[in-house]
């Protein structure tokens, strides 16, 4: 079947693609599985899993060589935060230390015994928390409560002090200089809220580029099977290929987008301050970026589950590379090169704070920039490899061949 | 007997070797993956993060509250603006991960005791310098109005040393076991490298087992091993299982020997419990193969369940503070257990007894993936390839 010539063939044989790539699709389950399911589930069960967000009520042991009432107090303080719950009191370090190995506690408090002393005569007095660190949330949330503690516990000792001398002054007692911390983004801190954005927007690059590996291992096993024919493949320039399966893996991808960046935010009362408008537009070049990078990939496929082996793992390694656990100011050169490349890293870093932090897409102009020049690249390369591979055989139609 | 072992276990290598795959998602993957973490990493903490200050006083006061900033190894006083709009900008376009506003008249309401208030905020959409811009402010906050106290406590007439402990009566000191430096890389290498290890090992044996179904070799397979399933089974995984330890092995090495993270148990601790995790997952992927013996179906679920691993085995939120429903999934995911027996062992150097059941859990990963062999057999005496 030809094309035809002229701009008006071009336009044809994109629309054919883009049809073909549709029956592809939608009559491949492992594809479906990929663009539609994947998206629909994941971003749910993730959230499920960091829905409860903050670390409430961590056991902890208290030592208390000091057993006056001030250490009570102090005590008492600590196990007033929500962070913090007394587990049970220890008459010393051995027997909290045996508590804590199994895994009754994360963390014990030891009181000197001269803490009541210490305070009464306005000496400095110090008390030790240990901190199991096998994750470093447990230490944030406890470091946290316990800094609370000692400057509200500070200011009434300091107060007590200041009135038994008999001084009058308002500057001494009062909060001269009080502080105020806003956080903005995540203003209560919790674990969800942090990483669910972020998680989203690589779910939709991830799942697109699986499911378009899968799909060209299906090509090139069928290729493989008819002596170099895809009976399923379209007659068409490369540029119209690419062009036609993007467009395909475009529309599939508009209701997901809809659903994870807006439905799933919603639903789970995660942060959600930005124009609805704003993020789409610019995931728009993430959606397409990923799509190349998809079909840039997929010349180097050769069967439809082998892929999986490679492409799994770097959904460990673009969340890394995305900034969102180790900020990309501290990578090295290499590695913010390297992130650079990959559509992700620019889609997390815009769209959370489009989505969480109220910036409008003129804010997040130098990462949107950034997608469609990757998205130019990739096309690029992506093109010129697709020449290379499949430019020497044309492949056609056959009605009569073997579809498998 | 031994004999058609052996043949089986030829047959393993054979085919473990035959294609470049395989080599490179054994032995590729996890070295790379091991590379790129811990030296991305490498740093421990990323220190010196970009803040703006608004200094809408100017007074001598507010500049040394600037310096103090600007001492602190935490943040990084990249930026100064004029506005509290202005900041805020800088902030959604990413140049910054907080401010902090000196408000007018700081100073004159400082020292006369009116009162003024210092405001900080912190960028938690991405938590680790959100947080240390947050610590880094608050201890900038904190000191001055301190300094200011002291200094007025001083002018009443109190001794400078009373006054300094006025200040801060208590402190409480936090000790972080085993990683008092709060580094990123022993926090997180130790968790995602065997859980990459142990993501691979699931995707080659659901890979390796289901591809002879896809291909239609599995009546060969079997054949080769005398028509016993377990013997072909195990033909199949033990050479994998000896690649996968040695590099998962080799990998902890790196770690504890090279970069020196922490290693406060006997080695041989922590071989056992990487040997283990290797074997578990593949019993875990046994489990899913006989389950679905499909490859399509069994490498997805195998990847789905390994990138979840990494969540549900609570490598950064913990399990008591997930929903109970939640938090049980990861009892069934060998990582968990391999992850226990590093902060048992080689973080906290506690003593072996406390670490038993998670060795024995692990162990229980291939008894689990042996019950559905019978049903595997089936499958591979009738192969048949759905796409």
């Amino acid at each position: 079947m030809n094309s035809g010539n002229g701009i008006l063939g071009w336009f044809k044989s994109v629309a054919r693609v883009w049809a073909r790539e549709f029956r592809l699709v939608f009559g491949d389950m492992g594809v479906m599985v990929f663009f539609f399911i994947l998206p629909l589930g994941y971003p749910v069960i993730y959230t499920l899993i960091y829905n409860t967000e903050v670390i409430r009520d961590l056991p902890i042991a208290v030592v208390d060589h000091s057993r006056t009432p001030e250490s009570r107090e102090l005590a008492r303080m600590v196990d007033a935060t929500s962070a913090l719950e007394i587990y049970d009191y220890c008459p010393d370090i051995p027997s909290a230390r045996r508590l804590s190995n199994e895994k009754k506690v994360f963390g014990v408090l030891e009181i000197p015994a001269d803490y009541a002393k210490k305070v009464g005569r306005g000496e400095q007095t110090q008390v030790t928390y240990y901190a199991d660190m096998s994750l470093l949330l447990r230490y944030r949330a406890a470091l946290g409560a316990l800094t609370d503690v000692q400057l509200s516990l500070g200011d009434n000792i300091r107060g007590e002090t200041i009135d038994n001398l008999g001084i009058i002054a308002e500057s001494i007692e009062g909060d001269t200089i009080s502080n105020d911390a806003v956080f903005t983004g995540d203003p209560t801190q919790g674990f969800a809220s942090f990483i669910i954005p972020g998680i989203i927007v690589l779910i939709l690059q991830q799942s697109m580029v699986l499911g378009i590996t899968m799909i060209a291992g299906g090509v090139s096993e069928r290729r493989r099977r008819n002596h170099g024919y895809d009976p399923l493949s379209v007659d068409a320039p490369a540029g119209a290929t690419l062009i036609g399966k993007t467009l395909c893996y475009l529309v599939c991808y508009v209701p997901m987008t809809l659903y994870v960046l807006h439905l799933v935010p919603m639903m789970f009362s995660l942060p959600h301050v930005g124009n609805i408008w704003h993020s789409f537009m610019f995931i728009l070049p993430m959606l397409l970026a990923s799509a190349m990078l998809g079909q840039f990939i997929a010349v180097f496929v050769t069967e439809r589950e082998s892929s999986m082996l490679v492409v799994v793992f770097t959904s460990v390694v673009f969340l890394f590379l995305s900034g969102l656990t180790w900020p990309r100011y501290a990578m090295s050169p290499f590695w913010t090169l390297v992130s650079d490349a990959i559509p992700a890293t620019w889609g997390v870093e815009g769209f959370i704070r489009i989505n969480s932090n109220g910036a409008t897409l003129a804010e997040e102009s130098h990462p949107y920039v950034m997608l469609w020049m990757l998205t130019g690249i990739y096309f690029v390369v992506a093109y010129v490899l697709h020449r290379i591979s499949f430019g020497g055989k044309k492949t056609e139609s056959y009605g009569s061949v073997s579809k498998i | 007997m031994l004999k058609i072992f052996r043949q089986s276990l030829n047959y393993g290598w054979r085919r473990l070797c035959s294609r470049r795959i395989y080599l490179v998602s054994c032995v590729v993957v996890p070295i790379l993956f091991a590379f790129f973490f811990m030296d991305l990493m490498k740093e421990g903490l990323p220190l010196k993060v970009p803040v703006s200050v608004v200094d809408q006083d100017h007074s001598s006061l507010s500049r040394r509250v600037v310096r103090n900033l600007g001492a602190s190894e935490l943040i990084d006083v990249a930026h100064t603006d004029e506005t509290y709009a202005d900041a805020l900008a800088r902030l959604r376009k990413g140049e910054t991960f907080g401010f902090f506003i000196i408000p007018h008249d700081f100073q004159k309401d400082a020292l006369s005791g009116i009162g003024t208030t210092i405001t900080y905020y912190s960028d938690m959409t991405v938590f680790v310098p959100g947080s240390l811009a947050y610590k880094g402010f608050k201890t900038a906050a904190v000191t001055t109005a301190g300094g200011v106290v002291q200094t007025t406590l001083v002018s009443t007439g109190i001794n400078e040393n009373v006054a300094g402990t006025l200040l801060q009566p208590v402190v409480i000191a936090e000790q972080g076991i085993g990683n008092p430096w709060l580094n990123y890389s022993i926090y997180l290498c130790n968790s995602f490298i065997p859980g990459v290890v142990a993501l691979m090992v699931m995707l080659m044996t659901c890979f390796t087992i289901c591809e002879e179904i896809k291909n239609g070799t599995s009546i060969e397979w079997l054949r080769m091993s005398g028509g016993s399933m377990l013997c072909a089974v195990l033909g199949k995984l033990v050479p994998q299982a000896i690649i996968f330890s040695i590099i998962g092995v080799g990998l902890q090495a790196v770690m504890y020997t090279m970069v020196h993270f922490p290693m406060n148990c006997p080695a041989w601790h922590m071989i056992i419990a990487m040997i283990l995790l290797v074997i578990g997952s593949q019993g875990l992927a046994l489990v899913i193969v006989c389950a679905i013996p499909n490859l399509r179906l069994s490498v997805s679920i195998a990847s789905l369940t390994g990138i979840l691993a990494f969540s549900i085995a609570a490598y950064s939120f913990p399990v008591q503070s997930m929903y109970g429903a939640i938090g049980i999934f990861s009892y069934i995911l060998p990582p968990r257990y391999y992850f226990l027996i590093y902060a048992d062992q080689a973080l906290n150097g506690i003593a072996l007894y406390y670490s038993r059941w998670y060795y024995i859990a692990l162990l229980l990963f291939p008894l689990a993936g042996m019950v559905g062999l019978r049903r595997l057999k089936k499958h591979c005496l009738n192969p048949v390839y759905v796409p």
